[in-house]
């Protein structure tokens, strides 16, 4: 299923129209006055209305079932997309003010021009969200869905487009597999900016596609941690638990384990074995994880049980674990409700400068106020871009960066005109 | 071995219930031999505190400390010396890593009895020559992995008047080629004797799909068969329904649903397990399963969907007397019509096989496997 001029079109057309967009795609943005952000949001607003008062419930619930998303966090979702949140949004990420600097130089924001999306599958409408954001920066938006794409993004695309025909020769929705390389080849070279999401490969992959004066934005491979205090409450533990069970640690602002503030391995084993009867009984209370990804991990964590020399530790109870490591490395864990519980006293916290911009959120567990203050602030410094309570790791808020960023800045360009000049 | 050879000799080779006993002494004879020549097999024992000796009685097995086919794609065990080895398997690696095991003699001489039983049973010798048709690899000098060996093992059921391969060795690897199968297929159906397929069944079915898109029918000579082999590998997703299969062999070949025949085994468990005219695969003596419960590994009552545990006396260089696969799996024991008493093994799925997708994961490349 492609979209092309807001028509839905069978896959069999694909490579023709990508051949004659060669010459039109950039059209648009080169003709036209710049899509104004209120063209956008003035059609997605009336969208997200639709959507709330259960006009398309039917193409939406089974995704929100398949993804065990509730009601509530659905509609937190849609409202991101109302005309309040993306007028927020916009005010602090366009800067589109035309300041004049120095009484000569007037300023004013472009889009980029062309965008191509390389969308992940790990959020449904994920592949939308990143087209929305193309266009609220004025960009024409070539999006490639993700294997195995349901179609939720095209169906919410068609709608849009439905609504603001306007919108129609900004947006192209193919169908291509990652391993036709050529005609991924050829929808780059239309590209002024290809937005990659997705793992390392796929960065990596796009920016072997990108020419060089293509300009390639990742939203890429995160990770993201816990730092305890010996003081943190279970409270928190608890506040934890839920947000590991309820995203499953599959988001880049999932906790994937805990750096404990100690260098005793007496206090590490006693504070994995308290998270681990708090994580079990959250566990009880989460909807059950899938049963072959729960073998899969039994049969991981159980070979790590003949693999590992005596000093390690493992703590597993129906699908659940906490792992207790030897090392400092921050890494992945096995997912779906496992974690690992390392060492780190709060002087070697700059040894995770390593991971540079594959580092997310960090939640700081601690009762003491002040301590939570220091951490952060190193945090901070070494690369983290999110820094939260326990249970807030995963939170979505309006106007709230990306990655340390903002999507529609770096969707854009800054033209700076002589204030004589007459040109726009 | 003298357990082992017994059981190796049985002639009523679906009937395991009345061999339990003796089943349960192989174990312990074939356990007792790796702790004793396998010096990893015993840590991994020990470190469980358990001892073959333990194991007294059939209900004993389940406790037998089993190794996960993981285990040995990160280990190569062994417990003869490697100038014994003679054949050297790996698996096909589907998810990237693939097990080494060597087989020595006695194992393999163990593993021909059973050939030649199972053969019997399924009336898979022929004297009659066939025409093979291989939708899997052309087995080489550098090509070690199981199934191609055995996919060219197989050819020696009947024997062979041609051998064409759907995925045959090139200068730039292996290559799958279409066109020459479909020729060769032109062939058999012209051919006074009969023709067999073998291969990984999504490539037959891939293959028959493709066929059947074109309009291309075949009506094969009579007593011609498909024989699949090697599992779904990542075709699951696109698992076809078994019963479409069938009609599919019969549209496209001309091919009855009985001469459709399925294979199961493993590098790491290489017991030939075949599918009865009902397409259940029933466990020969030489195999017990014991489907195990995520949570605890605890033994899950029959009928019930757990991960594969499968065990055999056969295999003297490599502790593979119990053996937890990737695989999901339910035994059944309700009544075949087919006659064979042993209980039935259905597969439904590997393990993790939804694909996880997700920025966190960033694939698979940081799962380890």
């Amino acid at each position: 299923m492609i979209l092309c001029h807001g028509e839905i079109l069978p896959n069999s057309r694909q490579q023709e129209i990508i051949a004659s967009l060669k010459d039109t795609a950039a059209l648009p943005v080169v003709r036209n006055e710049p899509l104004t952000p209120e063209t956008v949001i003035r059609a997605c607003d009336a969208l997200a209305q639709r959507i709330l008062n259960g006009d398309f419930d039917t193409t939406v619930k089974p995704f929100l079932d398949l993804f065990h998303i509730s009601g509530g966090q659905f509609e937190g979702m849609v409202r991101l997309f109302t005309r309040e949140n993306l007028e927020y949004k916009c005010s602090i990420e366009l800067c589109d003010d035309e300041r004049v600097i120095g009484g000569k130089v007037r300023r004013k924001r472009y889009p980029l021009g062309v965008l191509l999306h390389i969308a992940a599958g790990n959020v449904d409408a994920l592949p939308a969200y990143s087209v929305i954001e193309g266009l609220l920066s004025g960009n024409v938006n070539i999006l490639k869905l993700p294997v195995g794409d349901s179609g939720l993004s095209v169906k919410l695309l068609y709608e849009l487009i439905a609504i603001e025909p306007l919108l129609s020769d900004y947006v192209y929705v193919f169908d291509v597999p990652s391993t036709e390389t050529e005609t991924l080849k050829r929808l780059s070279d239309l590209c002024d900016g290809i937005v990659v999401w997705g793992g390392d490969a796929a960065v990596k992959a796009a920016r072997r596609l990108a020419n060089v004066n293509t300009k390639v934005i990742s939203w890429g491979h995160k990770l993201s941690f816990a730092y305890a205090e010996l003081d943190a409450s279970d409270e928190e533990l608890q506040r934890l638990a839920q947000s590991i069970c309820g995203t499953n640690q599959l988001l880049c602002s999932s906790c994937q384990g805990i750096f404990v503030n100690t260098n005793s391995r007496e206090e590490q084993t006693d504070f994995a074995k308290r998270f681990f009867e708090i994580l079990k009984s959250v566990n009880q209370s989460a909807p059950p994880v899938d049963y072959g990804m729960k073998a899969k991990n039994a049969i991981h964590l159980y070979n790590e049980r003949l693999e590992a020399s005596s000093e390690n530790n493992i703590y597993y109870h129906q699908g659940v674990s906490v792992v207790i490591r030897e090392d400092k490395e921050l890494e992945l864990s096995y997912l779906y409700r496992n974690v690992w519980v390392k060492r780190l006293p709060a002087d070697e916290l700059y040894t995770l400068k390593k991971h540079k911009n594959h580092l997310q959120t960090a939640c700081i567990l601690t009762a003491d106020s002040e301590k939570r203050k220091k951490i952060a602030s190193v945090l901070a410094r070494i690369g983290v871009v999110r820094i939260t309570s326990a249970g807030n790791m995963s939170r979505t808020i309006c106007g709230e960066a990306h990655d340390g960023t903002y999507a529609l800045r770096e969707y854009s360009r800054i033209v700076e005109f002589e204030v004589e000049s007459s040109a726009q | 071995m003298k357990y082992t050879n017994r059981l190796f000799n049985q002639k009523e080779i679906y009937d395991a219930g009345a061999t339990n006993r003796l089943f349960a002494a192989a174990i312990r004879e074939n356990a007792q031999f790796h702790y004793e020549n396998c010096p990893e097999y015993k840590r991994i024992l020990d470190g469980f505190g358990f001892r073959p000796e333990e194991l007294h009685a059939y209900a004993d097995l389940a406790r037998l400390p089993f190794l996960p086919t993981l285990y040995f794609k990160r280990h190569h065990l062994q417990s003869v010396a490697p100038g014994k080895q003679i054949i050297k398997a790996t698996s096909s690696g589907t998810s990237g890593s693939m097990s080494k095991i060597g087989f020595d003699v006695k194992s393999l001489n163990l593993g021909r009895k059973m050939v030649v039983q199972v053969g019997r049973y399924h009336r898979l010798w022929s004297a009659t020559p066939v025409n093979y048709i291989i939708f899997g690899y052309q087995p080489t000098r550098e090509n070690k992995t199981a199934i191609s060996k055995t996919a060219f093992g197989f050819t020696f059921f009947a024997p062979a008047l041609s051998r064409t391969y759907a995925l045959e060795s090139t200068e730039n690897g292996y290559a799958l080629s279409w066109d020459r199968v479909i020729k060769a297929l032109e062939k058999c159906e012209k051919s006074r004797f009969p023709m067999r397929t073998i291969g990984f069944p999504a490539y037959t079915f891939f293959l028959l799909r493709d066929l059947k898109e074109k309009g291309i029918r075949f009506q094969m000579p009579k007593g011609s068969m498909v024989t699949l082999g090697g599992g779904w590998k990542q075709f699951y997703a696109e698992k076809a329904d078994k019963q479409t299969f069938y009609s599919l062999v019969k549209e496209v070949l001309g091919i009855e649903e009985s001469n459709v025949i399925e294979f199961f085994g493993a590098v790491e468990h290489p017991i030939l397990y075949a599918d009865c005219r009902y397409h259940h695969f029933h466990i020969p003596v030489y195999s017990r399963v014991i489907i195990r419960s995520p949570d605890d590994f605890s033994p899950l009552p029959n009928g019930q969907a757990g991960i594969l545990n499968l065990l055999t006396p056969m295999m003297q260089s490599a502790p593979l007397c119990s053996v937890m696969t990737d695989d999901l799996g339910v035994l059944h024991t309700e009544q075949c019509p087919c006659g064979a008493k042993s209980p039935w093994l259905e597969i439904i799925g590997r393990v993790g096989i939804r694909d996880i997708v997700t920025c966190a994961a960033g694939a698979e490349e940081y799962l380890k496997e």
